[in-house]
Formats: C-alpha cells, structure tokens, sequence
C-alpha cells in the first residue's frame, strides 16, 4: 500500500507526540472515520482538537482519509497497513489504535465504497394488484384477470428514481415468474461456484 | 339483452334485401375491414360496380351492418337476443340466418378489434436476464458480487421499450415470492367466487 507524499507528510505529523498528543490522535481517528461513514457527523469539533492548528489538523485529517481509502480500496491486510504507517514514523502504539479503528469499521467502509460508480437502476422491491376487468365503453363481458406489477427502483446516484409500472395477464406473469426462477437458479448456481473459488 | 337500432339504421340495413345474399357476405367483409383498416372509399366503389348498385348504397350498408355487428359483439348478444333484435327489420328468414352467420363468424375478431381500443397501462411483453458478478471497481477491488441483469421489454401504446435493471440474489428470492403470493391470489376462494358469479 502506498501513500502520496502529501498523505506521507500527514501522517509524519500525526505520528509527531509534541504536535498530535494522545487524545487528539484518537480524537483524529474517530474524525476521519466518521467524516467518511457517517454523513450527518463530519465536523473536526471535538474538544480534543480544539488545541490543534487549523492547518496541521486539515492536513492530518486528509492523510488519514485518504489512508482509509486506500486500505479499504485494496482491502490491505494489518501487516500492509503497518508497513505504510512505519514507513511514516508512527510508533507501534498509534499504529495499533488505527489498525484496531480500522477493523472496526473495515465491513462498512466495504460497503461504502462497493457503491460507488455506475450500475443499471437497481429493484429493490415489487408490489403488484390483481383486477378482474368486466367491461369498458368499447368491451363488455371481457372477464380477464389482471395485475398490475410495479417494480420499485433505487439509482445508484441519486438513490430515487420512479417506478417501472406494467400491467399483465396471468398468463404473462407466469412466464415472467418462470424467468425469474430460472435467472434465481442461475445465480445460485453461480453464487456456489463463487464459494468454491473463493475457498480455493 | 336485445339490441335498439335506430331509424337511420333501419333505413341503412333495409338495402340489404335488394342486394341478396352473396352481396350481404361482400358487405359483411367490407364492416369488418372497416373496423379494422379504417374508412375503405375504394372498396366500396369497387363493390358497387361489381354489385352495380349506387356508392350511396353500398356505403349505407356497410355502416349498417358494422353498426349491428360492433354493437352485437361488444354486448356480446346470445344467437337468440341477436335473431330476436334483428326481427324487427322484417327480412326473411334466409336473411336473418346469413346475417346471424355473420355475426358468429366474425365476432371473435371484432372483439379483439375493440379489446385494442380500451384504455391501457404499459404492458408486459418479454424480458431477458443475465448473471455478471462484479470482481472490482475504481473504488474497491477484489469483490465478488453477484448480480442479476434483467431487460424487461414493455408495450406501451403502439411502441415498445425496453428497460435495463438490476438486482441481487436476495431480492431476487423477495421477488419470486411476492409474485408466487399473486398467482395464488386468483385461486382463493374469494376470488374464485368474484369469477364464478361474474359470469
């Protein structure tokens, strides 16, 4: 795993005791991980910061985003972690409390980062109407069943989007119910031979 | 249910028995081309010259006759309500069984004819699926994500679109049993009472 310089600088003055005392390093830790996983408390107000030069905690702060980042991008393992922060001249101890900050929140942060860029509008949910037609002005004693399936959506972007609405006979939602059978056995199948490789 | 024709139908279908019966099946043709085609000026012109009668004549009967065939497809009318509603017309019995004949006959079509016409959602016509697994991206590498692409082709007025989404495995299960819950739906005995006692 490898920092860019400016990250490097960041975290030499983190790993600094004059400049980053005990507390507003763990105060700094909790920081970047909040700013990054927890979007309603991305403030650097906590009061074990209050001490610390605007600059110099501006600068810590990327360093340490942009270290979670890139550990959560290569799903870097403990010892690859410890190299990059030694390489910075943190001590065993601060490399421990990142180490143990990032473990926890190593599954979220997974999460996060799996959701960002483009996919196609994903379903999230179905709800669906069953009506029996009787008669139009044009039709009368047509005596079909009916449902009207409504796929809810969510986009990747922006998280809403409207509904794929579409109406079909039983007939057609049989043959709809078959399809997604089949693409359910298809992925199960896949998913089987996924765990398969990645026990291998 | 028996069918009210009004005066100017009357007076529409009353050339009929001056045509004869070849003539009434010519005519008989021409209504249904006309629900479905459209307005065919040149048809008609074609059948007075065969027929040798006036345009005037010809086009009178034809919307006549689709007047009584529309009408009697779109309600439905038994064989029985269809002879007793066109007694009032006093043709002969011969007539009366071409004309009856013709209602059989075409009735299927006229009702898929104006089954077209009612007012319509967007309807399902196909869909395609695909199984990718997404292995990495910009932002995180080695993953192993399995998804499901699906194409759902709709019918919506006279187009037809397509629309691409996507979904996991787990919501994938949801769906099948959401859509299993509504395929059972219909065999309940609530609704198999609604469908029992509509008909």
């Amino acid at each position: 795993m490898e920092l860019s310089a400016y990250a490097q600088g960041g975290w030499r003055l983190l790993g600094d005791p004059r400049r980053f005392p005990r507390r507003p390093y763990a105060a700094l830790l909790r920081a970047a991980f909040r700013s990054l996983l927890d979007h309603s408390h991305a403030g650097l107000d906590d009061p074990d910061l209050k001490d610390i030069d605007p600059t110099v905690l501006k600068h810590c702060h990327a360093a340490a985003a942009t270290c979670i980042l890139e550990a959560g991008k290569q799903k870097a393992d403990i010892s690859a972690i410890s190299t990059c922060l030694e390489d910075c001249k943190l001590d065993r101890e601060r490399i421990e409390q990142f180490c143990t900050e990032y473990q926890k929140n190593k599954d979220a942060l997974e999460i996060l980062l799996g959701s960002i860029g483009r996919s196609p509008l994903h379903i999230t949910d179905v709800s669906w109407r069953l009506e029996y037609q009787i008669k139009s002005n044009q039709l009368h004693k047509t005596y079909q069943p009916s449902y009207l399936v409504t796929l809810n959506v969510e986009n990747s972007d922006s998280g809403s989007h409207p509904d794929v609405s579409f109406s079909c006979t039983m007939e057609q939602l049989q043959v709809l119910l078959s399809f997604v059978i089949f693409s359910m056995l298809g992925s199960s199948c896949g998913c089987n031979f996924l765990t398969t490789c990645q026990s291998k | 249910m028996l069918l009210v024709l009004s005066e100017e139908q009357k007076a529409h279908l009353g050339c009929l028995p001056r045509l004869g019966g070849a003539a009434v099946g010519e005519l008989g043709r021409l209504a249904v081309e006309l629900l479905r085609r459209g307005a065919a000026p040149r048809a008609c012109e074609a059948a007075a010259r065969k027929l040798n009668v006036g345009v005037d004549t010809i086009q009178h009967g034809v919307e006549g006759l689709t007047y009584l065939l529309t009408e009697s497809s779109k309600l439905m009318i038994s064989e029985t309500d269809f002879q007793d509603s066109i007694r009032v017309l006093g043709f002969s019995d011969e007539l009366n069984k071409l004309l009856l004949q013709l209602y059989l006959d075409s009735r299927k079509e006229i009702r898929s004819v104006l089954s077209e016409l009612a007012p319509k959602l967007p309807s399902y016509h196909s869909l395609e699926w695909r199984l990718d697994v997404q292995l990495a991206s910009r932002s995180l590498r080695q993953q192993i994500k399995p998804a499901v692409t699906i194409k759902l082709h709709l019918h919506q007025n006279e187009d037809q679109t397509a629309q691409v989404l996507q979904t996991d495995p787990s919501t994938l299960l949801h769906l099948i049993q959401q859509l299993e819950q509504a395929l059972g739906e219909m065999k309940t005995n609530h609704c198999r009472r609604i469908v029992r006692n509509m008909k």
